[in-house]
């Protein structure tokens, strides 16, 4: 029965997806989707119920399976190779080129490493990102079936290219749910080559030249990422012989050795997870269309990255690689959180925040204790829903009227009542207590009690975090003077936002049980005074929600006051008799302050203290 | 969660916003001597709410008496979590969570004034919110734990000496929380100010009332924290928060409003970085 679940988790979106190319009819095309959507969820939920669990499937454990990711190690640099000949695109060209040279180092120059004990190993990790890609990725695919057909319609396009999107948006959805669940280092790495892959082509998907560009900025950022991860795996092959991730995650292992191989795969892992100094590729990335960004770029795709690290936690616990990533994670909370607050595009403010919120759970691994890797797993779920639950919103509200910039979403709410409101009550719950991203972020603040530095870093981040988000909200929420007429919906896409809206209130409440659910057991009682003062504030939480909903009832009948403009309000709406008898007119702004948080300045600084201590991590390993 | 817990919450939350209310009232006799005026009598801010409270004053959004609601509900519960020993970093996000509702309600509003205060209040926020965690970052690590009954039964020698470089972070953060000058930026504590009365314009009648008691389980909950400093005795914690409320009284007295900008460009990095500096220093000891 597991070995179906797992078959259908991997091979089912896959299959999925290659029908939709062949199928090309919009009917088919959402059938398929919805299909896929139940069916993942069906399965992910029937392998929760088993978990923890070891299995070894045939497609993953065979000979044939082995020698498949051996060729897939091969075959994706010579794809990226191609694209960069025919690109005459340098940097793409070198590292294909790289990741080739270490391929063929590693199957011809380095004897074999030892058969894995099991193909698939499933804790609560593992757990924890297959139920984000197959409920968060499949609710994401389902939104896209109608945002694709506007998108379409707005490009005017001859013939639709839906069937290769949605050939690659299901499929990837398979990619991630292998590679969560991959024991074998060589099957990781062939499915994470793989997110890459899907992450070109959906990125270049609209064909249009800056769609192109950020595709292959993605694509070089990540193959240097795959060198890193490939240079990591043959040096962890050559010292050990092993290629069984749960092996090599035992700090036994690993007492008096360098722990560089390690350090090689964080570093792989900060470009997939965009950290400083590689958050370029995902503020490119928000080119593409909402759902891409939704899926690969906030929700699943970048946790590939604090995957990989929170799966190393153990090896880093109390080491002094752990340490450096710690105070990076933490730096690109704080630099991440500052380059949101300066900007005015929803989605670029979308994409620093999760930058920023993958720094916090990479510095949860790189302090690597079990309270902490319990954290930075409730981090990534609950992130994984409320960030996928904000794209869609923006999505939504772009669609509407043509703008993602914040200045002119002010007062979506009385033009896409709906959306502004899901978008509002997501970004509440990436800051409001007791719900879980801040409980997350308070549990990570007190794990961090051995690293000063990064414990500053969190603070000054996490209140830049409450700024933006207030801001945001507040923008959405803000009172009009002239009435709008709504804009239209379809319950295809407000059907995927209210149940990630219900996913994430739920997800935010359900954060302390899932918490003490990853600890080990006996180490519940281990947290410092506890979660256990989430409860009571949830009882309170509610009273609140209660008591605020009746004075809405009741005030949702009065009568508005008058703006209080300090003048007399004229008989046009939205302005005002002011001093020197002046008809003034009223408008609005956000104060960006950007002379503090400009994006030009700060990203170099950023990136330039980024660098250093990303080289402090390999070259501390080294030594 | 014992009895004991429980009479303790309770207290914290019935007392705390009296206490903030008396601290509003010896406030304004305060003021009045150092300008030699009469002033008010000590109860008079509970007057005044309850003044307010028989106001029924058409509100500027629908949704700002849930806002006020969420608010007072938030700083009441930090107050709660504070007297019933919980964690004090939880304590201050809860607290935060109310700033945040209360600068939402004026986003919500349709007056301009009310919107640029909530900007401010945001800004404010940003400026203090860091440098009073750091402080509660210095003292857990000094008493050796998080939660409020271990920071205030780290007896014998007080916190402070451990802790000199926080005083002027946490000054900071008194002066803000009570809307003092020089940073009362957010609402300016004196009318017909350019900003009218900022993230206030909106708010009238019941909602401001309410308002007005979360504000003062707020400024318990500053004070309280300051009062940490010097926790030998309940006599002794009073005292330290009197320290800080006549030391904010008199800056404000003396001090005319700075601009945001310069709130977050020198006083937020100065009292953060000497904040680090003492809890690097507690690290190295």
């Amino acid at each position: 029965m597991i070995d179906a679940y797992i078959g259908l988790l991997v091979l089912w979106p896959v299959a999925a997806g290659l029908a939709c190319l062949g199928l090309r009819g919009q009917a088919a095309r959402s059938a398929l989707v919805l299909g896929t959507a139940a069916v993942l969820a069906a399965a992910a939920v029937g392998l929760a119920t088993q978990a923890p669990l070891t299995a070894s499937p045939a497609f993953l454990s065979s000979a044939t399976a082995l020698h498949a990711a051996k060729g897939a190690s091969f075959l994706f640099p010579a794809y990226f190779l191609f694209v960069g000949l025919k690109e005459k695109h340098a940097l793409v060209i070198g590292f294909a080129l790289l990741q080739l040279g270490l391929a063929a180092f590693g199957e011809f120059g380095l004897p074999a490493p030892a058969l894995v004990q099991t193909a698939v190993v499933c804790d609560g990790l593992s757990l924890a990102l297959v139920l984000v890609v197959s409920l968060v990725g499949t609710l994401i695919s389902v939104f896209a079936l109608p945002y694709m057909r506007h998108h379409e319609e707005h490009l005017h396009l001859k013939t639709s290219r839906q069937p290769q999107f949605f050939m690659i948006l299901l499929a990837f959805l398979g990619f991630m749910n292998g590679l969560a669940l991959a024991n074998d280092l060589h099957v990781f790495s062939a499915f994470y080559e793989a997110t890459t892959l899907c992450s070109f082509l959906l990125l270049g998907h609209d064909q249009t030249a800056e769609a192109k560009k950020s595709g292959l900025r993605a694509l070089w950022m990540n193959s240097m990422g795959g060198v890193f991860l490939h240079a990591g795996i043959l040096l962890i092959q050559k010292q050990h012989g092993l290629a069984d991730i749960q092996a090599l995650v035992d700090p036994a292992l690993w007492t008096g050795l360098s722990l560089l191989p390690i350090a090689l795969l964080a570093v792989a892992a900060c470009v997939k997870a965009a950290q400083l100094p590689f958050q370029a590729w995902l503020l490119g990335a928000m080119v593409a269309p909402t759902p891409v960004s939704a899926l690969l770029h906030s929700s699943t795709m970048v946790k590939v990255g604090v995957f990989l690290c929170l799966r190393l936690a153990p090896v880093l616990e109390g080491t002094t690689t752990g340490r450096v990533l710690t105070l990076a994670g933490a730096f690109t909370f704080l630099g991440a959180s500052a380059l949101a607050l300066g900007q005015s595009n929803a989605k670029k403010i979308l994409a620093y925040s999760t930058a920023a919120n993958l720094g916090l759970i990479i510095a949860c691994a790189g302090i690597g204790t079990p309270v902490a890797i319990a954290a930075g797993v409730v981090l990534m779920v609950v992130h994984a829903a409320t960030k996928g639950l904000l794209f869609l919103c923006v999505g939504d509200m772009e669609q509407a009227i043509g703008s993602r910039d914040l200045e002119d979403l002010r007062g979506m709410i009385a033009r896409t009542p709906v959306t502004a409101l899901a978008a509002a009550a997501g970004s509440m719950a990436m800051i409001l207590p007791p719900l879980g991203m801040l409980a997350g972020k308070w549990a990570t603040l007190e794990a961090a009690s051995a690293s000063p530095m990064s414990m500053v870093m969190m603070a000054v981040g996490s209140a830049l975090a409450v700024v933006c988000w207030v801001r945001f909200t507040g923008t959405l929420m803000s009172g009009v003077a002239v009435a709008v007429n709504p804009a239209p919906t379809s319950s295809l896409s407000t059907g995927p936002v209210l149940t990630m809206l219900a996913g994430v209130v739920g997800l935010g409440m359900a954060a302390p049980w899932l918490n003490a659910m990853l600890l080990p057991v006996g180490q519940a009682i281990m947290l410092p005074d506890g979660w256990a003062l989430l409860p009571p504030l949830f009882i309170t939480a509610m009273l609140a929600w209660i008591l605020g909903m009746k004075v809405l009832g009741r005030q949702s009948a009065a009568k508005l006051a008058t703006p209080y403009l300090g003048g007399l309000p004229s008989a046009a709406p939205g302005s005002f008799v002011g001093a020197l008898g002046r008809n003034w007119t009223l408008s609005e702004g956000n104060e960006y302050a950007t002379e503090l948080f400009g994006e030009a300045k700060l990203t170099k600084i950023a990136g330039v203290l980024a660098s250093v201590l990303l080289l402090a991590l390999v070259g501390g390993a080294l030594l | 969660m014992n009895l004991n817990t429980l009479y303790l919450a309770v207290a914290g939350l019935v007392l705390a916003p009296l206490l903030g209310g008396l601290v509003a009232g010896v406030d304004r006799v305060v003021t009045a001597k150092l300008q030699s005026r009469m002033g008010p009598p000590l109860f008079q801010p509970f007057y005044d709410v309850g003044k307010l409270w028989s106001k029924v004053i058409a509100p500027a959004s629908h949704w700002q008496g849930l806002f006020v609601r969420w608010a007072l509900v938030a700083s009441l519960a930090s107050d709660v979590v504070l007297a019933a020993g919980g964690d004090v970093l939880m304590c201050f996000f809860v607290q935060a969570a109310s700033a945040s509702f209360v600068a939402l309600g004026a986003f919500c509003g349709n007056s301009p004034y009310g919107k640029l205060g909530a900007q401010r209040e945001l800004f404010q926020l940003l400026a203090y919110e860091p440098v009073f965690m750091v402080g509660i970052l210095c003292m857990a690590k000094a008493a050796g734990g998080f939660d409020a009954f271990s920071i205030m039964a780290a007896q014998g020698q007080p916190l402070l000496f451990k802790l000199p470089l926080i005083v002027p972070g946490l000054l900071f953060a008194v002066l803000v929380k009570l809307r003092k000058s020089p940073f009362d930026i957010a609402a300016s504590h004196h009318m017909h100010q350019e900003v009218v009365r900022g993230v206030y314009t909106d708010y009238a009648g019941r909602d401001f009332a309410l308002l007005e008691i979360a504000h003062w389980a707020d400024v318990t909950v500053v004070l309280w924290i300051c009062s940490f400093l010097w926790a030998t005795g309940p006599l002794q914690m009073l005292a330290t928060g009197l320290v800080f409320l006549f030391a904010a009284l008199i800056i404000d007295n003396i001090s005319a409003r700075l601009t945001w900008r310069t709130m977050l460009k020198t006083v937020a990095p100065l009292t953060l970085i000497l904040a680090t500096a003492n809890l690097v220093w507690l690290y190295l000891e």
